[in-house]
């Protein structure tokens, strides 16, 4: 370490207070503050000072169906999305690594700008391949004999989930393909070549060699997309709007809606803390059953 | 050229071909809906409705191009330059200070630290906005830019500090030692020494909250009203579920040129991203 607190105070506080600033006012303090406001009736339409009643928002939450829905939606779209992206990224930086590698890094240049497409511009471009009459993904049904007419897919439960779940895995498959690429590339050839002369077949060599030296990798990787997935809300926003029947309500736009078409501040309080504990609880889980212990380092 | 006694097809040659086959149909399965995007801008309205659909436009036309030039659209993405411009050099600047000092400074519970803020990109944005809200509030930024330039550099700011953090542990701290020994000031070690050597980590934090930053919908929608103050993303989709009458040429043509900055951003800086990204997930 080159310095020490002690010895250089005032560079220390110049170097972190700008951050400290911006963390502790609009990070800590909203986090604090809004675990406080879950235990409280606040709104921005009422003009008196918020009254302090205990659980009752939360009661009303573990009560509202529409809630529940929103849980479970959301629960299922990440978890499906993920499991693709990751199985889908993994399986395109294998082709990379071991089919084209020639190629490899201008395949990956080129797929990796799918990862900043805008969100607002995969929600309008989802709209019009989902579109029910004109849409390319009805043509492509109906012409391949999938499906006899053209379907309103966007106005359909199961097929708004998909829609949704399509749009998640698409934009996620490029970072974990890339994550993925870079962890293959940190593999040294000498472990692959010494298995292939002992006669392992490139099935088992994925299974048994790849896979679990670059499986940490993939499970960072995983998580901060999923955690991503989980405050993305301009595809539903847009094009369902939750709907229908509240088969596509996910979290974010649920407490959205509660904090700022309803101005129910108190309420959307209490749903993002149960949100927050649930990713503390899920994050937790990954950290502790999903990540392999580095034995050596 | 050709050697006779080598058969020209060997299984070499046959998984090689079978791995390009696989390899350029699954990058064209991914790369076909920013075609069919690209395709559709180009297209006349009437073009878009017919069954089935034209693959290659019979007819270019750049109107779609053209009708999008009114006073309200250029004044939308001149909102976003700025507020993305002004959130990527704040995030940017106390990002990279506070990640020298992490890298630097001997002090405790420094994973910790690295921890939060990496876990603090996964806080509920809607419960850390009805705070930010009120704040801003009493503070009269609402419908400003700062209200949004804020609220990007506080979403901005923990991958700023991860990936300057992870480009500062990469330089030998050798040249800042030897400086100190001479008398340079702290401060100037930092300027003059460390930032020229992680410039293409400052460019890589700073493409990324920009980048970041002119997806941004949700700030966009709820802090500013007027129209004079508003980004492209908040103003898209108010048009879109408002006045929006089936016209998808034309919203294509919107989505294409509301993704031409930040694609073109994001080519530049690809490979100081990468190497910043797999330092920070590979260790």
């Amino acid at each position: 370490m080159l310095y020490r607190v002690r010895k250089y105070p005032v560079f220390f506080a110049g170097l972190v207070l700008p951050a400290a600033l911006i963390v502790g006012f609009l990070i800590l303090y909203p986090v604090v503050n809004g675990i406080v406001l879950s235990f409280t009736d606040a709104s921005p339409l009422r003009p008196e000072l918020p009254q302090f009643v205990g659980l009752e928002n939360y009661e009303y939450l573990l009560e509202d169906d529409v809630y529940y829905a929103s849980v479970v939606n959301t629960s299922y779209i990440v978890f499906v999305s993920s499991a693709l992206a990751v199985i889908m990224g993994f399986f395109c930086a294998l082709l990379l690594h071991f089919g084209v590698k020639r190629f490899a890094p201008l395949f990956r240049s080129l797929v990796f700008q799918v990862w900043v497409f805008p969100w607002i511009c995969i929600t309008i471009l989802w709209g019009w391949l989902f579109n029910t009459d004109y849409g390319l993904i009805n043509y492509m049904l109906t012409a391949s004999g999938i499906t006899e007419t053209n379907l309103d897919i966007l106005f359909h439960e199961t097929g708004a989930q998909w829609v949704m779940i399509a749009g998640f895995t698409w934009r996620s498959i490029p970072f974990l393909m890339v994550i993925a690429l870079a962890g293959l590339q940190s593999i040294s050839t000498e472990i692959l070549e010494a298995s292939e002369l002992d006669g392992a077949r490139f099935v088992n060599r994925i299974g048994h060699i790849i896979l679990p030296l670059i499986r940490n990798v993939l499970m960072v990787a995983l998580l901060l997309d999923s955690v991503r997935f989980f405050q993305e809300m301009t595809l539903p926003l847009l094009l369902t709007q939750g709907g229908p029947i509240n088969a596509t309500m996910v979290l974010s736009l649920f407490t959205y809606q509660l904090a700022f078409e309803n101005w129910d501040f108190a309420l959307a309080s209490a749903a993002g803390t149960l949100w927050l504990a649930f990713l503390i609880i899920v994050a937790w889980l990954i950290l502790r059953f999903g990540m392999k212990k580095e034995h050596v380092k | 050229m050709s050697n006779p006694t080598r058969p020209l097809v060997t299984y070499r040659n046959i998984n090689a071909m079978a791995a390009y086959t696989i390899a350029i149909s699954a990058f064209a399965f991914l790369l076909l809906p920013i075609y069919w995007l690209v395709v559709t801008s180009f297209k006349p309205l009437e073009s878009l409705f017919v069954v089935p659909p034209e693959l290659w436009p019979h007819e270019f036309t750049f109107t779609n191009y053209v009708n999008q030039f009114d006073t309200r659209l250029i004044r939308m993405f001149q909102n976003s330059l700025i507020v993305s411009g002004a959130a990527a050099v704040l995030s940017t600047f106390a990002g990279s200070l506070c990640a020298y000092a992490i890298s630097r400074f001997y002090f405790p519970y420094k994973n910790a630290l690295l921890l939060f803020f990496l876990a603090s990109m996964a806080f509920p944005l809607p419960l850390l906005m009805i705070t930010m809200y009120s704040t801003f509030y009493q503070l009269g930024l609402l419908d400003t830019y700062w209200a949004l330039i804020l609220g990007n550099t506080t979403l901005g700011l923990p991958l700023s500090v991860w990936l300057m953090t992870k480009f500062i542990d990469q330089i030998a701290v050798d040249m800042e030692e030897a400086a100190l020994l001479d008398g340079a000031p702290p401060f100037s070690v930092l300027i003059h020494i460390v930032l020229p050597m992680v410039r293409p980590g400052l460019a890589a934090s700073a493409i990324f909250v920009f980048v970041t930053s002119w997806n941004e919908l949700l700030m966009g929608l709820t802090f500013v009203s007027s129209p004079e103050v508003r980004t492209l993303p908040a103003g898209i989709t108010l048009a879109f579920l408002g006045e929006f009458e089936g016209d998808w040429s034309e919203m294509m043509a919107l989505a294409v040129m509301v993704t031409l900055p930040v694609f073109l951003l994001f080519m530049v800086m690809q490979k100081s991203f990468l190497k910043g990204m797999t330092a920070g997930a590979l260790k």
